[in-house]
């Protein structure tokens, strides 16, 4: 019982997709912050990039003796998703040389944010499969 | 999560800051002396805006900050009105008054521009807070 849902794929990735989407919340939120300032160019998170490193730690998973564990994401510095930022958006360049489309800004924030929601209400359900599991025994 | 507070907070100082410039510069568009007294069309001002990277995170994120206000070196308007106390008394433009160089339909679009930069920060704010409600809701 116990092994079956820690070791479940699902919280440890959940986790990850949290993480990565607080973290292009606030470089999202720098762009939105950012938008009057001459030459800024957009900024963004590579989200195919976390993807695939995110489903490629799933795989690794599956081999019994690879737990699935932030070291895997999080802690190696280089090639990490995490903190590799990019300029995004590579679309018209303004006359002060800024390249923000705020419609696209406040679109991909709420995307971010719906992922966000949606990684942690998942992420609850889980926990309250575990308190009722854990009254159930006492 | 609270980073992001942080930086959407500098986006809406900087953005009041451009506003009251506006206010300044739309109030004070009659204005031909200087708070000293001295003699000279007001001049109109510009916020000048950067990346501030104080907050800096890991991944990158930044706010941003007011780094100067500007005078707009346009020249000032001048109309014709000899019998203005303060009418230009000799020279070529002997008989004319300067007026500030602060360009209205310039203003109220600046104006309304820094308002939607305002309101879509509030925006972050709101998403920052509710994604914050929603992780502490695990603790719950």
């Amino acid at each position: 019982m116990e092994s079956s849902i820690f070791n479940a794929n699902t919280t440890p990735v959940l986790e990850q997709v949290v993480n990565f989407a607080q973290k292009r919340h606030s470089i999202l939120a720098t762009n939105i912050a950012n938008q009057r300032v001459p030459g800024y160019k957009g900024r963004d998170l590579n989200v195919d990039r976390f993807q695939k490193v995110l489903a490629e730690a799933i795989e690794h998973k599956n081999n019994p003796n690879a737990p699935l564990s932030p070291g895997g994401l999080v802690k190696t510095k280089s090639g990490d998703p995490m903190r590799e930022v990019r300029d995004s958006l590579n679309g018209i360049l303004f006359h002060d040389e800024s390249n923000l489309d705020i419609e696209k800004q406040v679109a991909e924030l709420s995307k971010n944010q719906i992922m966000h929601n949606m990684a942690l209400t998942i992420l609850e359900d889980q926990f309250n499969l575990l308190n009722v599991a854990i009254s159930e025994r006492v | 999560m609270i980073t992001s507070l942080d930086i959407s907070t500098s986006g809406l100082i900087a953005q009041r800051e451009r506003l009251t410039t506006i206010s300044q510069n739309i109030a004070n568009m009659s204005s031909l002396r200087d708070a000293n007294n001295r003699l000279g069309p007001y001049r109109a001002k510009h916020v000048i805006l950067e990346t501030d990277n104080q907050m800096a995170t890991t991944s990158g994120a930044a706010g941003v900050k007011v780094a100067e206000i500007r005078e707009n070196d346009v020249e000032p308007r001048r109309r014709w009105e000899p019998n203005h106390p303060l009418a230009i008394k000799e020279g070529r433009w002997k008989g004319y008054v300067e007026y500030p160089n602060v360009d209205m339909t310039e203003q109220f679009v600046d104006a309304l521009e820094a308002t939607r930069a305002y309101e879509s920060n509030v925006g972050v704010i709101e998403m920052t807070k509710n994604m914050t409600n929603q992780t502490l809701r695990i603790l719950a």
